[in-house]
């Protein structure tokens, strides 16, 4: 009897883990309740608030003293793809998400298909401040919807290239402008016993910020259906310069984001970085050794004379679907985007670039920084910023993109395959992911 | 929007190339990790059980420590001591790369066999405290050594607990999720399908929580299949 019993319990089990597993994903959006309404809560309100940007309690502390009747906390947690956005999703499955979160643009897509994010078009003031964020941003945020604004842009990531100034001068070697000098310079310092740069396996979104500078696109949507070309022919040729910098040992292979990496830029071992404007944060706090060495200098280019630039990163602070208080928490995502205390803060802890149209203007951003030299280095990612191809679309399933981009490319650093194969397999990947979630892709 | 797929994405993780090649990996794994782990915990077991071997509490202490240290902070100090650059050995860390696509699987099975040889060799050498010592006395009135006992008498009384340790190591085996997913902070060879578990967990993060789901399901079975063959081939043997 206890036998037949245990049997029993075991087959239901299984029945229910087959019922939950039954269930695919299957739809893309559900037409959106335009707008619908957003009204102001009664009494006092408390938002919870999940961000990655050091010292973003700071600029939360000037709302609070500001908002006594609505109080914000925050969570902080790791950068977005590093584990925010996997405890987003599950929060959004149980139901029991953040007011707020911080989300980057190339992961907006990604909730918006999965229906995480709450449109606050509705909510009083955010449609009109459309006028006052850089447009690029703004069509990032609204995914061309009418009546429809998924989160407020907070800062942008126009890439530049990160170098030691006093390890260049010392060598000798000029400051690369284009990429073949930057090869050269390579192969120079590879003399020297250094790495001009690490090839970073994991970080496919830089990779895609170097496509982005190239002019070519990963993903474009007609409003019917999508296209993928992760092997579209600048992508390629991106992907060609790398691999052979690889083969030819000109670039370190450290995972990005380690001690081992922050040791390898702190001992001088490594020369350069191409990073967005937030990329200043990691580097002082990641090689403070290395403190007034380094200097700002425009991507180099493909062809002289040229000023193209790419962009890694930026986010947005989005209004998590679920919210009791959408109201409140849109007009928190704009003030904290928006107000001149808040950006400048903002800016002093975690080195960012408001997406604001007059952020540009704030004092903060025409002063020299120390670590750099007394370089006015946001001066470079204004200029950057201003050439960043307003047109790059991220495709709906960027993390699933990211992990199996990163998976090719780690062959190709041990040796495997290249990264142009990574690229290959990518697109196939990406395009059978798309196909699993029912979202209509262009062959 | 959510539909009733059926076997859908049970079809998706047979058809899934990355999820099967993770779950080879660790069976490779397992084929060589396992016999060793228990060859070592089976020796150090007798060892400890000799009446040779003098301070047998503090070996046994010593032996089944790192067991106490969490799996997670084992990684993360093998870790450190395989980096090239951070390690306090980089004398050798420099020159063999622990860390390399080819050799990284391995180094992870140093690490989980130094974690669990000690648990091992205490289930074992309880097994062997629990032999009655009438059975050594009449081997040693037959004139056997120690060496004798060992191979004759112990070793084959403890089968049971070898057969009870083997089936955790593969039950622990084909879950393999701390070690490797530490180690990718470590090195880049360590992809996201790199065992089932870390496939699943990258798999949902996507998030394909159906998928994921499903991965777990057949992971689940095989896992119960594996244990299951094991038990009943190891059981016939000791019948026969």
């Amino acid at each position: 009897m206890a036998i037949t019993t245990v049997a029993r319990a075991g087959a239901m089990a299984a029945l229910a883990a087959l019922a939950l597993t039954a269930c695919s994903t299957g739809g893309t959006d559900a037409p959106g309740a335009a707008g619908g309404d957003c009204a102001p809560s009664d009494g006092p309100v408390e938002l919870t608030f999940t961000s990655w940007l050091p010292g973003i309690d700071e600029a939360v502390a000037i709302w609070n003293d500001e908002n006594p009747d609505v109080q914000v906390t925050v969570q902080t947690g790791p950068n977005g793809n590093g584990g925010t956005y996997q405890n987003f999703f599950n929060q959004l499955e149980a139901g029991n998400a953040p007011d707020l979160g911080q989300i980057e643009f190339d992961a907006l897509p990604n909730f918006r298909v999965q229906d995480g994010l709450e449109n606050i078009a509705a909510c009083e003031g955010i449609v009109e401040a459309e006028s006052q964020f850089v447009d690029w941003t703004w069509s990032q945020v609204t995914f061309g919807e009418e009546d429809a604004v998924y989160a407020i842009p907070q800062d942008t990531g126009p890439m530049a290239l990160f170098y030691r100034a006093d390890l260049f001068e010392a060598a000798g070697i000029e400051i690369p402008e284009t990429w073949e000098d930057y090869r050269a310079a390579a192969a120079q310092i590879r003399e020297e016993g250094g790495y001009i740069n690490n090839f970073s396996q994991s970080d496919i979104n830089a990779f895609a910020g170097l496509v982005w500078q190239t002019g070519g696109e990963w993903f474009t949507n007609d409003g019917d259906a999508w296209e993928v070309s992760l092997t579209g022919d600048e992508s390629l040729q991106v992907a060609e310069y790398w691999q052979g910098m690889i083969e030819d040992d000109l670039v370190a292979k450290y995972p990005p984001w380690t001690d081992e990496w922050n040791a390898a830029y702190n001992s001088s071992e490594i020369w350069t970085w191409l990073s967005a404007v937030w990329g200043a944060n990691t580097i002082l706090s990641g090689a403070p050794d290395t403190a007034g060495n380094w200097a700002v200098a425009p991507m180099p280019q493909w062809e002289a004379g040229e000023s193209a630039a790419g962009n890694w990163g930026g986010s947005t602070t989005a209004v998590l679907k679920g919210s009791d208080h959408p109201y409140e928490a849109a007009q928190f995502a704009l003030w904290l985007n928006t107000d001149a205390d808040a950006l400048t803060a903002m800016n002093r802890t975690a080195q960012i670039y408001p997406a604001t149209v007059e952020g540009a203007d704030l004092p903060v951003f025409s002063e020299g920084v120390e670590f750099y030299g007394g370089q006015k280095i946001y001066e470079v990612f204004a200029a950057a910023g201003a050439e960043v191809d307003p047109d790059f679309t991220w495709g709906p399933t960027m993390t699933q993109v990211y992990n199996d981009v990163a998976d090719g490319f780690s062959g190709a650093l041990s040796g495997s395959g290249t990264l142009m194969d990574a690229l290959e397999s990518g697109q196939a990947s990406t395009i059978s992911a798309l196909e699993a979630a029912s979202i209509p892709v262009k062959e | 929007m959510q539909v009733f797929g059926g076997f859908t994405q049970y079809v998706a993780v047979f058809e899934n190339e990355a999820f099967w090649s993770s779950i080879g990996r660790v069976l490779l794994f397992g084929a060589v990790q396992v016999p060793i782990m228990l060859g070592i915990a089976l020796i150090l077991a007798l060892l400890l059980d000799s009446p040779l071997v003098r301070g047998s509490k503090f070996f046994r202490l010593a032996f089944f420590a790192p067991y106490a240290v969490p799996s997670v902070i084992a990684a993360i100090m093998w870790g450190f001591l395989y980096s090239p650059n951070l390690s306090p050995f980089t004398g050798v860390t420099q020159s063999v790369d622990f860390l390399s696509a080819g050799n990284v699987l391995w180094s992870i099975a140093n690490v989980v066999t130094w974690v669990y040889v000690g648990y091992n060799m205490l289930i074992i050498y309880s097994a062997l405290l629990a032999i009655p010592s009438e059975i050594y006395e009449a081997a040693r009135l037959d004139g056997a050594s120690q060496l004798r006992i060992a191979w004759s008498i112990k070793i084959p009384l403890v089968v049971p607990a070898l057969v009870l340790t083997g089936i955790f190591s593969i039950i622990g085996t084909l879950q393999l999720l701390a070690e490797p997913q530490v180690f990718q902070s470590f090195t880049s060879a360590v992809t996201s399908t790199f065992t089932p578990n870390l496939t699943i967990y990258s798999t949902a993060s996507v998030p394909n929580i159906s998928l994921a789901a499903a991965m777990s399901v057949v992971l689940a079975l095989a896992t119960f299949v594996l244990s299951f063959t094991v038990l009943k081939l190891t059981q016939r043997r000791t019948a026969a």
